[in-house]
């Protein structure tokens, strides 16, 4: 590349940047959007689901308990589970979980559950009436299960005793001896390399493809639609250099978008989990510079891709309803990607588009480096990258790309 | 005979299956404004596509004086289209110097350059200015700084005064004949003869994707034995204005098929219409 067509390439990318930077709805969705995204599903979500089960755990529920005979503790452990309850008599049915005439009383909210218990010898049956699409009625089933789980384990324990058994060794024969954590061999290096390689790859893709659409879209259907692209290609710089101007600056926003989505999502890990959960993967030299390589390789392939449908496109309109469903193209391969097992994988699935790209960085996420592997992906990304590129030179030589359809 | 600046040799554009120009043959000469003339869809914007290297020519060629091809020497141009081309989140320094470093050229003199004919626009404190406020004239003004900012020796206009006041449409106009005054060649594409009367020193009539006069208005009013340019106008243009076909050549078979599928049928009679609704 020559002096004057770099220092082209330059301006294009630069004013490509500046102008998109300058509207701030664009700032929002490529910056603000994926920085806290993350931290805003993994930190608050959790804290507003806190504040919903403190105020269930608030709620005084009223139940109806029907019986033939109800323990005094199991009435206790009732009460402390802030239930107010009545005793009824047991109707006659053929089984307790038959509604029988109290259906509509517990479907119309006249008491939250109905719990029906009866003694039979040793053994007690019981069963819950409640409504599973109220809260209320869900939660005090809840609290009666438990209520009912603390008697039985009381239950059990004293008639161990009463059989002259040790309790503890009866219950719990087998158990594990010191700390479980200490029986896995792999490094905490490596363990977070592996939790890791479950999203990163995931993350990237998806949004690497869906940060790159608005851009590509404004950069090349927007230009046509606008009418500032006949006065571009009247200036003296080759389609080529127009491509890999605006492929840059797409490339540079979408990389911007993606890197604060990463540094977004170790933030809420880092914040939720203790640091024994998550650390610093242990990655080689090697293995962080492929790392960027297939990151790089994806990146040429997707954007050139979507600049070259985006420019094929007659107006923002039908470049949109193109680009947004091809992002099952990504989409499907990603999730796919994420239940192979990498144990002992075939070759050939490092030559399929997408997924090979997904799964090196899988692998080199977990410190592998499989000599073979890489060959592959490097290769069949090389070629599905030079692939997009030509393909996008060729929407860009397109004479008609001067008008537009709007 | 003034020199030479650009010669359009049996030049046809087609598109698909419509030919948009048929053997062309135009030789612009230096210190000339030239004024395409012509009806909506008359081909007078591909013409100018073609010589500003936007298009290649189906067949014949499109040459610089050198011999060049235009598509290799484009700093020799400066081009105004009708769309004007404005980057609205861009100030209106920053659209022309966007323009002028693509040609090469060190910021400081595009600005002399700008900051000279911005005097004559009135332009000069709307420079720092986003063109996205700017009204149509403002905006014209514009691109006609960013087209001059580089020094070309060829200036395409095309419409330069569609949807202008009549003010702005003056000094536009003013700004075209000082041009030529200082050696310029401008080549104006228009389809208010009045106003190519005024401007332009030569006009070529264009109707069809034909050149059907070339020449100066007192030699059109001549050759066509007519006492106005409309009438002569008219009277070469007799034939029907073809509708302009270019834009639709684009739609795929499939989205016209589409597009049709879910166009109800035209009203035949007023009944019909009543029926409708």
């Amino acid at each position: 590349m020559s002096e004057g067509s770099f220092l082209r390439v330059r301006a294009i990318a630069k004013k490509e940047v500046v102008e998109f930077s300058r509207d701030w709805r664009t700032i929002i969705a490529i910056i603000v959007i994926p920085l806290l995204m993350f931290p805003l599903l993994f930190i608050l979500f959790p804290v507003l689901l806190e504040s919903e089960a403190a105020e269930l755990d608030a709620l005084e529920l009223s139940i109806v308990i029907q019986t033939d005979g109800l323990p005094d503790t199991l009435a206790e452990n009732i009460s402390l589970g802030s239930m107010e309850y009545s005793l009824e008599i047991l109707p006659n049915l053929t089984s307790l979980s038959e509604p029988g005439l109290d259906l509509e009383r517990v479907r119309n909210s006249s008491t939250d559950a109905i719990l029906r218990f009866e003694s039979n010898d040793d053994v007690w049956g019981y069963a819950i009436l409640h409504l599973s699409t109220s809260e209320r009625s869900s939660e005090a089933r809840f609290r009666l299960l438990t209520a009912l789980s603390i008697w039985e384990d009381s239950e059990v324990r004293e008639r161990i005793e009463e059989g002259g058994m040790d309790v503890n060794t009866t219950l719990d024969p087998l158990r594990w001896d010191g700390e479980i954590a200490d029986g896995d061999v792999a490094t905490s290096g490596e363990q977070s390399g592996m939790i890791l390689s479950l999203f990163i790859p995931l993350v990237l893709a998806i949004w690497t493809y869906s940060s790159a659409i608005q851009p590509s879209i404004d950069m090349t259907a927007g230009e046509r639609e606008r009418g500032t692209l006949e006065a571009l290609l009247c200036l003296p710089c080759t389609r080529m250099e127009l491509l890999l101007g605006k492929w840059l600056a797409v490339a540079s926003i979408t990389g911007v978008g993606v890197l604060l989505q990463i540094f977004g999502l170790l933030f809420a890990i880092g914040y939720l989990a203790s640091s024994s959960f998550i650390g610093v993967p242990q990655l080689s030299l090697l293995s962080i510079g492929l790392i960027v390589l297939s990151i790089m390789l994806f990146a040429v392939m997707v954007v050139a891709f979507e600049l070259a449908l985006a420019m094929r496109s007659h107006s923002v309109k039908e470049a949109g309803s193109i680009l947004a469903p091809a992002l099952m193209l990504i989409l499907f391969p990603a999730l796919f990607t994420q239940v192979i097992n990498l144990d002992g994988i075939e070759g050939f699935w490092f030559a399929i588009p997408v997924v090979n790209i997904l799964l090196a960085l899988r692998e080199l996420l977990m410190n592998r480096v499989i000599t073979e592997h890489v060959l592959i992906w490097v290769l069949s990304s090389l070629v599905y990258a030079s692939f997009a590129a030509y393909y996008a030179s060729r929407q860009f030589n397109r004479e008609d790309i001067v008008t537009s359809l709007s | 005979m003034p020199k030479s600046l650009l010669s359009i040799q049996g030049v046809t554009k087609s598109f698909a299956e419509v030919q948009a120009l048929h053997e062309i043959n135009l030789e612009i000469h230096s210190g000339e404004i030239v004024g395409l003339v012509g009806s909506n869809g008359a081909g007078k914007t591909t013409l100018l596509r073609l010589m500003a290297g936007v298009y290649k020519p189906s067949s014949g060629s499109v040459l610089l004086s050198n011999g060049e091809p235009v598509s290799s020497m484009r700093h020799e141009l400066g081009v105004v289209p009708e769309s004007t081309g404005l980057y609205s989140r861009l100030t209106a320094w920053e659209n022309i110097r966007y323009h002028s470093r693509m040609h090469g050229i060190p910021d400081s003199i595009s600005w002399a350059r700008t900051e000279k004919f911005a005097e004559h626009l009135d332009m000069k404190d709307s420079l720092s200015r986003h063109t996205k406020g700017f009204s149509r004239g403002m905006k014209q003004k514009t691109a006609l700084l960013r087209a001059l900012a580089h020094g070309p020796n060829i200036l395409l206009l095309d419409e330069p005064t569609a949807g202008l006041d009549i003010t702005s449409a003056r000094t536009v106009r003013a700004l075209v004949r000082q041009l030529r005054d200082e050696g310029g060649t401008v080549i104006y594409s228009t389809h208010q003869l009045a106003e190519a009367q005024q401007v332009c020193d030569r006009i070529v009539i264009i109707h069809n994707g034909e050149i059907r006069a070339d020449g100066s208005p007192m030699k059109l009013l001549s050759d066509t034995d007519t006492e106005s340019l409309e009438e002569a106008y008219v009277s070469l243009t007799l034939d029907q204005a073809r509708t302009r076909k270019e834009d639709n050549a684009k739609e795929s078979a499939f989205s016209g098929w589409w597009r049709r599928l879910f166009t109800p049928r035209t009203p035949a009679s007023t009944r019909e219409v009543n029926e409708d609704e």
